[in-house]
């Protein structure tokens, strides 16, 4: 559906250089702290910057060969830009309409009216989570194939949230074949809603895993000196000083519950595995 | 380019109350008598100004990354602001034209002739395609503020060619008067054609360093 191969760009002090695979079927998350390379992937996958190296192919075609009839098929969602904040929802509509092939005006508006957004009101005088909610519901009303969202929960509330998460489980439950590539900041939306986790930091790929896998056999160990020293750490990927010892992150829990039974060892989250992959050593 | 259109149309609604502002100034000075030539140049200039604002309002928050994301190419997005600029400029020139001679045919103006005045107005059509030449691709390039410095650079480049044709004439010894003086000769209807043309030549030209600015920017 979508691959990134070697992908770099350089500004000043930074180098953004990855490789991704976003598969059919799946929704995969990239997660990262601010300034790590998340908007920069995110804009050279929908050529809105040049490359300075390396390869994206979506539905099999250089971004290069992208054309009209390959966009009608991309949603996007972007966290700093939209419509012209000028505009109001009905505004919107015949411009979707005329631009979107499968445009589908009835669903749109369904769900404009189902999260009480104003048809009349011009997008400025939004709030952050109106305006969110509007790029979501745009992005997914045209029948699209994939979908690139960035930080499209940015500003929403707990219930919001959910209720814009929903939306997108029904979206990749409609059709078998769709996908979604979504970045955010807040990581139990990934956790929830992910099937495949990239982690970029510095902007490079520091980790690869499917959210399961992640889930289940990821674990973050608390061991004072003495259990460090007797550990066995061919499965340690990092490893942080603590105030009782070391905080170490491993990704075969089981070897470690076999073998350590005195041990602390916490199911770690997607925010732990951030915080050790980038904090650790 | 339709939904583009309507983007545009929609965006120039949102400042209706300018839009009403210029017809009715332009109302006013047909009623007063004012030169008649000057209300038609006016309302067309006042109007062919509101693509400049659709670009702004394109621009403004960063908005050009959603605008690229959507299913057309960046050059349509170029075609499309020059095809606005000439509707709205070409429609307002209309209105000006309709109001102006219909005033003037129901006041009995003394001396006035529907062909001559209508070749008066068909004349500045080429003008306002020159300005639109002009500052499009400036506003494209520079944006709201920089593209004002942008055209008075422009003005006081052509003011420098001007200078330099008429240098180079002095130099190979062309009387520039005399070519000037026999351009009645040719014919008033004969001369509106070649400034049509030679605008249709800047327009065109205008398109491509435009499309040219957009094909260079990232978002």
């Amino acid at each position: 559906m979508l691959e990134i191969k070697d992908l770099q760009k350089n500004y000043n002090a930074f180098r953004l250089h990855c490789s991704m695979h976003i598969r059919p079927g799946y929704v995969t998350g990239l997660i990262g702290q601010n300034g790590a390379g998340k908007s920069t992937t995110f804009k050279s996958i929908l050529g809105l910057i040049s490359l300075d190296g390396g390869n994206i192919k979506i539905f099999g075609k250089d971004i290069k060969d992208i054309d009209e009839d390959d966009k009608q098929k991309i949603g996007v969602v972007l966290s700093d830009s939209g419509f012209s904040g000028y505009l109001t929802i009905k505004d919107i509509m015949p411009i979707l309409k005329n631009i979107y092939e499968a445009f589908d005006q009835d669903y749109f508006l369904n769900q404009c009216q189902n999260f009480g957004l104003p048809l009349n009101k011009k997008i400025k005088d939004f709030s952050t989570g109106m305006k969110a909610k509007l790029k979501v519901i745009t992005a997914i009303s045209h029948q699209a194939k994939l979908l690139i969202l960035d930080e499209p929960t940015a500003g929403l509330d707990v219930i919001a949230r959910d209720e814009v998460l929903d939306l997108l489980r029904d979206f990749m439950a409609e059709n078998e074949q769709r996908a979604i590539l979504i970045s955010s900041h807040i990581s139990s939306d990934l956790e929830s809603l992910c099937d495949d986790l990239y982690m970029i930091h510095d902007g490079g790929i520091i980790m690869h895993e499917e959210t399961d896998v992640l889930l289940s056999d990821y674990a973050i160990l608390k061991v004072n000196p003495k259990q460090y020293e007797k550990l066995d750490r061919q499965y340690i990927l990092k490893v942080k000083e603590a105030f009782y010892g070391y905080c170490c992150l491993t990704n075969q829990k089981q070897f470690y519950l076999d073998n350590y039974p005195d041990i602390a060892i916490e199911n770690s989250k997607i925010d732990d595995v951030i915080l050790m992959m980038i904090r650790g050593a | 380019m339709k939904g583009l259109l309507i983007k545009d149309y929609k965006l120039m609604r949102s400042q209706n109350r300018f839009f009403i502002v210029v017809i009715l100034v332009g109302i006013a000075m047909t009623l007063i008598g004012y030169d008649y030539t000057f209300i038609t140049s006016y309302l067309s200039f006042v109007c062919s100004m509101f693509v400049l604002s659709t670009i702004s309002y394109d621009e403004f928050d960063n908005g050009y990354a959603f605008l690229f994301t959507l299913p057309f190419k960046r050059n349509t997005y170029v075609k499309e602001k020059y095809v606005f600029g000439l509707i709205t400029s070409g429609l307002a020139w209309l209105f000006g034209v309709v109001i102006t001679t219909a005033f003037q045919l129901i006041t009995h103006t003394p001396d006035f002739s529907m062909i001559d005045w209508l070749i008066a107005e068909l004349m500045l059509m080429p003008a306002l395609w020159v300005v639109l030449a002009v500052m499009i691709p400036c506003q494209l390039k520079f944006g709201g503020e920089k593209s004002r410095i942008a055209i008075f650079g422009a003005v006081g480049a052509a003011v420098v060619i001007g200078i330099v044709i008429v240098r180079i004439c002095d130099f190979l010894q062309i009387d520039l008067a005399a070519v000037l003086n026999a351009l009645p000769s040719m014919g008033i209807g004969t001369i509106t054609v070649l400034l049509i043309l030679i605008a249709l030549i800047v327009l065109l030209i205008s398109e491509k360093i435009s499309e040219k600015i957009m094909a260079a920017k990232e978002f």
